[in-house]
């Protein structure tokens, strides 16, 4: 008995509610789509650099298709679309002045739901935490330092898949390259009985590897008959990189804003990379030839120099 | 569940980049190896370049490239003086067990 009063003025202000809504559309004035200022283009232009194409949109009370006052524009908002795919979508105050959000629509590659790159971030992914707990788990430091190198592979993977392909390059040169040979020097110098290398052994061993190099030395051969003879109409015909147009994360990218914003970090960088080169010797080297760990006779790293020269440690 | 799995986003190399990050510390925390420390803090600069390089692309910014560029540079040089202090320390000690390093601890 009292329920039913209760619906009935729930309804009534429901509908209420909706025809007053529907009246205040009916009401709003006229919201036409015009194209934008070009200053408005210029902004987003200038700050989505990588952007390909903008498109604008304002939206105006009336319709008309003159030059665009400051004044009639209500709402402003771009869509700017990037070479990889993604799009974003910009909101502009309504004179072109600034920009208040920029809100990315993430329907790349990383956010996509293709089943074979998840497949190959679950085994960068583990390739990467694995040879981590390999590097803080193992006894061996040799297996350590090769749990660590199968990690760095699986990061530069890992960049690869964020876009940053110089970056992934350049993991693999440094890290896996240059840092595994230091730390193996460093282990080899050590020379801990434990610390043998892990290599397999005996004919096994023996045969894996020479299957190795033959399928590397055929997949070379391969590579170098496929070559095929640079196309000159083809080179001219590609797009010449500028400063606006380079691909996300490629050299071109990363070198404009390294040598751009990022000089002074970059300089910097080379004067720390210097210091660290003569710290480095200056610590590593023995203090005096005639010091307290000269008499050691197998020192490993005194060992092949049978009398320093004086003027060597000074 | 199965969105968790296949639709790989940029929380998932947040996530990767913590365990990598948190594995770092355990390592620098629970290892007493001098070069096993040193290489746990690699595994954390690679974290926070990972976590770098997935902000960048989430926000489309690209000087975090040169940032992490920056901090392999730094890793690079930490790593040659780490390794040399290792030396050093070997040659003197004959171990480079870092609990055994108690010179400057008086």
């Amino acid at each position: 008995m009292i329920r039913t009063p209760l619906v009935i003025v729930r309804a009534a202000g429901s509908a209420a509610a909706a025809i007053a809504a529907l009246a205040l559309v009916a009401c709003a004035p006229p919201v036409t789509p015009a194209p934008c200022p070009p200053a408005v283009q210029a902004k987003v232009k200038d700050q989505l650099r990588t952007a390909t194409s903008i498109t604008c949109r304002t939206h105006r009370a009336e319709a008309a298709t003159a030059d665009i006052a400051v004044g009639d524009i209500d709402r402003v908002e771009a869509l700017a679309a990037f070479p990889d795919g993604r799009t974003a979508s910009v909101d502009i105050t309504t004179d072109g002045k600034t920009i208040q959000s920029i809100t990315y629509t993430h329907n790349d590659l990383v956010a996509s739901s293709s089943k074979s790159l998840a497949l190959m971030f679950w085994l960068f992914a583990f390739a990467t935490v694995g040879g981590a707990v390999f590097v803080v788990s193992r006894r061996n430091l040799i297996a350590a330092v090769m749990g660590m190198v199968g990690s760095f592979l699986g990061i530069a993977a890992i960049y690869m898949m964020l876009y940053a392909q110089f970056l992934a390059i350049v993991q693999m040169l440094v890290y896996a390259g240059a840092i595994m040979v230091l730390f193996v020097f460093v282990v080899m110098i050590l020379n801990r009985p434990e610390d043998e290398p892990v290599a397999p052994a005996g004919r096994a061993g023996q045969a894996i590897g020479g299957l190795a190099i033959l399928y590397l030395v055929g997949r070379l051969i391969m590579m170098l008959v496929r070559v095929q003879p640079p196309n000159v109409d083809l080179a001219n015909a590609a797009p010449l990189p500028t400063a606006q147009g380079h691909d996300w994360g490629t050299i071109g990218a990363v070198g404009t804003d390294l040598f751009g914003p990022g000089l002074f970090p970059f300089e910097a960088i080379s004067v720390l990379l210097l210091v660290a080169v003569v710290g480095a010797i200056a610590i590593a080297r023995p203090l005096r030839p005639g010091g307290d760990n000269a008499g050691d006779d197998n020192d490993p790293l005194a060992g092949d120099a049978p009398s320093h020269p004086e003027g060597g440690a000074a | 569940m199965s969105d968790l799995v296949w639709n790989i986003g940029y929380g998932h190399f947040l996530v990767l980049a913590a365990v990598l990050f948190l594995i770092g510390v355990g390592g620098v925390l629970f290892r007493r190896n001098a070069l096993i420390i040193l290489m746990s803090v690699e595994l954390m600069l690679n974290a926070a370049n990972v976590t770098l390089l997935a902000f960048s692309r989430m926000w489309g910014d690209l000087s975090a490239h040169t940032f992490a560029l920056i901090v392999i540079a730094v890793a690079a040089a930490e790593a040659s003086v780490g390794l040399a202090i290792v030396v050093a320390v070997f040659r003197g000690r004959r171990n480079v067990e870092v609990d055994r390093l108690t010179t400057l601890r008086h």
